[in-house]
């Protein structure tokens, strides 16, 4: 086969092809290459711009791993990382409303009737509701109006082209992030004058005169019920685990940490109930221990743990089920014991970004709303596009329910782009959180929202730091590569096939 | 998926009315903050930390108002030109990279590509400070040249477009060789016109990620008009936050156009996602 380019001397050809590399490696190299290799540089020197500046030219001195053992000896950079690895959590919840979205999107029947009927009614649905806007006055009805007559737009527009309406409007949030939906969200969490607070407000009055009018009994029965759901959910994940042990492509690390995240939400529901924590950090260590015992010296006949190549891969299935865990988590840490008596005293709408313990969450709130209609669920709408229709008759054939239909056909056969949604986000979400501190917080309040990103910002650019700050960036860039190279061991077989 | 394939599974139509009306929950739910933003930028100033989401009477005065208050045209055309710049560099180069990796074979392509490839998992905050002070050593820093050169190289589109072009018939080409073209020529009137729906993608991707660039220009603008749009805003919020009728007039503006590029654009970009995603 005579390709292109295979006339010539081979030195020829390695001339042609680098004429056209060229001009990007070269801009490549200067603004990429040379800051890698200049940061390397720099994250061992003490260059500090109030030391070294064009006025005063003190030498930079090499100070070896200093900047290094600095990070790791301040409490702050410690709190810093721990908030950039909070702020992740909202991560799964983000993958599951993304497939969530993809699959109630895929439902939706496939044939458009009469394309442009359906954009001629949304649109007179549309200026309708803009007319109802125009009579003003209307009062709080008036909202409802629109909203009521935008619902039924995007209902009959739906209908009509076959979702794609609501694709778009999905989409519309991820699309639109930056700045301007950041300075947006930062009104709508605005305590007093916020509509999430005016929203919220009556919801939690009627909860409170709920929990006022129900016996005692509701004060120790919430927690408690709360904590045996979340043991209940943590034992039906571990007994999915042990069924899918063989094809679980991830091998033991991952059952193991997988275990271990299995328990952290468990220490935090025995905190809630009131014990101490290090009775309760003390339960969960000997569970884990017993988990990783029980792995690492299983009887020969389970198997190996690292293994086959299809299937489910245990920790993204352990990822989503503990979705309902964090949820429990986040109630448990919100309002802690405190909860059923703050509800019989009344209870006030957080403080959002004002306040220490509401902030993270407020910002990945925000996150989840760009995050649902994202690239992730484009892909996944294409990866159920691509799922052999085959598989489902055959399920069909045999009786399954939607249920099974789910577990062990689309939940598996969209593991790879599972796999490659979960480790892009565990990278940028390691870089993430700049933009919304920068604007919505300015990392406060107390260092609550500050990620290893805004630090980085803070000390290259506010305090001057340079030495420090490339530092960072160094630990954050090993950890992104660590994340890379389990990427490259563990998510090539399945995701690159 | 731009089309839903016809063979899908779901195709089967178990949509009832339920699911439509959950999927048209879902999405006013998606969509309520920007009809709050709507509705708040017709306010007025009294009104405008009211509960009440509609405005007493429609003030179309707000919008001309934000250009009084801030150079937001001058922001949006800051924005506009930078991103068309770092596009246009962007685009132009990586078409020749990709195809170099994808039509010229030369010795050691394929590990040089991959090498490259490899870059895309770089942090671009570990270059950040180095990139300021090269900016600072070249003098370029309040520039537009300083925020357009650094972002405009880079191995995503190069990826992109490589992934685009491996589709492209081999016959083509190597007609035209037959024929006695030159590489360039190969390259300027087969390929490239051939890959018009892979540049148009690069290009939305590269434009929109630069029109919403934040952290690179906060750094090195200093002067006030000068500002990109997203620096603009903040700078609004942070100096006439009080004013959020006026502020939420400055958001319409800014996501407004967004939204319908959006609505416009999305087979190309949905395309484009699949392409760099799925196949990644």
């Amino acid at each position: 086969m005579s390709t292109l380019g295979h006339r010539g001397s081979p030195r020829r050809r390695l001339f042609a092809g680098l004429v056209f590399l060229l001009p990007n490696i070269l801009g490549f190299a200067a603004f990429t290459l040379v800051p890698l290799v200049m940061s390397f540089g720099i994250a061992f020197t003490d260059w500090d711009t109030l030391r070294h500046n064009i006025f005063r030219r003190e030498s930079l001195r090499f100070v070896g791993f200093e900047n290094f053992s600095w990070l790791f000896h301040h409490p702050d950079f410690l709190h810093y990382l721990g908030n950039t690895f909070f702020m992740m959590l909202g991560l799964p919840f983000a993958i599951a409303g993304s497939l969530g979205a993809a699959l109630l999107l895929t439902r939706v029947s496939h044939r458009p009737v009469a394309r442009r009927g359906a954009f001629i009614v949304a649109t007179l649905l549309l200026t309708g509701s803009g007319l109802l806007l125009r009579m003003g006055g209307m009062g709080q009805a008036g909202v409802w109006c629109i909203f009521g007559v935008l619902a039924a737009g995007s209902l009959v527009a739906g209908v009509l082209t076959g979702g794609s309406v609501y694709r778009t409007l999905f989409y519309l949030p991820n699309f639109t992030a930056g700045v301007a939906t950041f300075v947006l969200w930062k009104k709508l969490y605005n305590p007093q004058t916020g509509p999430i607070n005016a929203g919220l407000a009556p919801v939690l009055d009627g909860f409170a005169a709920v929990v006022r009018s129900v016996p005692a009994v509701f004060s120790w029965g919430l927690p408690l019920a709360c904590a045996l759901l979340a043991t209940g959910v943590s034992l039906w994940q571990l007994w999915r685990l042990r069924q899918h042990w063989d094809d679980a492509s991830a091998g033991a690390v991952a059952v193991i940490t997988g275990l271990a995240m299995l328990a952290l939400p468990q220490v935090f529901q025995l905190r809630w109930l009131g014990l101490s924590p290090g009775l309760a950090l003390g339960l969960a260590a000997a569970g884990v221990t017993v988990a990783a015992v029980v792995i690492l010296r299983r009887p020969r006949r389970w198997g190996p743990v690292c293994a086959l190549d299809t299937g489910l891969s245990a920790e993204i299935a352990l990822a989503l089920g503990l979705v309902p865990l964090l949820l429990l988590f986040a109630v448990g840490v919100a309002w802690g014991p405190e909860l059923p008596a703050a509800a019989v005293a009344g209870l006030t709408p957080p403080n959002w970004l004002g306040d220490y313990d509401w902030a993270k969450p407020a910002i990945m709130g925000m996150g989840l709303w760009a995050a649902i209609g994202s690239n992730n669920m484009i892909l996944y709408l294409a990866g159920l596009s691509n799922i052999p229709p085959e598989l489902y008759e055959a399920a069909d054939m045999d009786g399954a329910s939607s249920l099974q239909r789910f577990w062990h056909i689309t939940w598996p056969q969209l593991a790879p782009v599972t796999f490659f949604i979960g480790v892009m986000g565990i990278i940028y979400g390691l870089q993430g959180g700049f933009e919304m501190a920068r604007v919505m917080t300015m990392g406060g309040p107390a260092g609550s929202t500050t990620t290893l990103s805004y630090f980085i910002y803070i000390e290259g650019f506010e305090t001057g730091r340079l030495g420090y700050a490339s530092a960072a960036a160094w630990v954050l860039f090993a950890l992104v590569f660590i994340l890379s190279l389990l990427n490259f061991r563990f998510g090539n077989r399945s995701a690159n096939d | 998926m731009t089309e839903p394939a016809r063979n899908s599974p779901y195709q089967a139509p178990r949509s009832g009315p339920g699911l439509s009306l959950l999927l048209a929950v879902l999405s006013l739910l998606m969509i309520a903050p920007f009809v709050w933003m709507l509705l708040t930028s017709f306010k007025s100033l009294a009104e405008s930390g009211d509960p009440e989401w509609l405005p007493g009477a429609v003030r179309w005065s707000n919008y001309p108002e934000v250009f009084k208050v801030i150079p937001f045209l001058r922001f949006a055309a800051n924005s506009l030109v930078v991103a068309g710049w770092v596009t246009i560099l962007q685009v132009f180069t990586s078409a020749l990279a990709a195809f170099s990796f994808s039509r010229l074979e030369w010795p050691g392509r394929d590990r040089v590509f991959f090498l490259y490839l490899g870059t895309m998992m770089l942090p671009g905050l570990v270059t950040l400070i180095p990139t300021f002070q090269l900016m600072v050593r070249l003098d370029l820093v309040d520039t537009y040249a300083g925020l357009v050169l650094p972002a405009a190289f880079g191995a995503f589109g190069t990826f992109l477009l490589r992934q685009f072009m491996m589709g492209i018939p081999r016959a083509l080409d190597e007609a035209a060789e037959i024929d006695g073209a030159s590489k360039w020529q190969i390259f300027w009137d087969v390929i490239l016109p051939l890959s018009r729906p892979g540049l148009v993608t690069l290009a939305i991707f590269t434009y929109m990620g630069n029109f919403q660039s934040f952290f690179w220009p906060l750094v090195m603008m200093k002067s006030v008009d000068k500002f990109p749009l997203p620096v603009g805003l903040m700078f609004f919020d942070t100096e006439h936050g009080q004013a959020t009728h006026l502020l939420m007039a400055a958001v319409t503006m800014s996501v407004v156009p967004l939204i319908i590029i959006f609505v416009l654009l999305q087979k190309q970009l949905i395309r484009g996602i699949q392409l760099g995603g799925v196949k990644g």
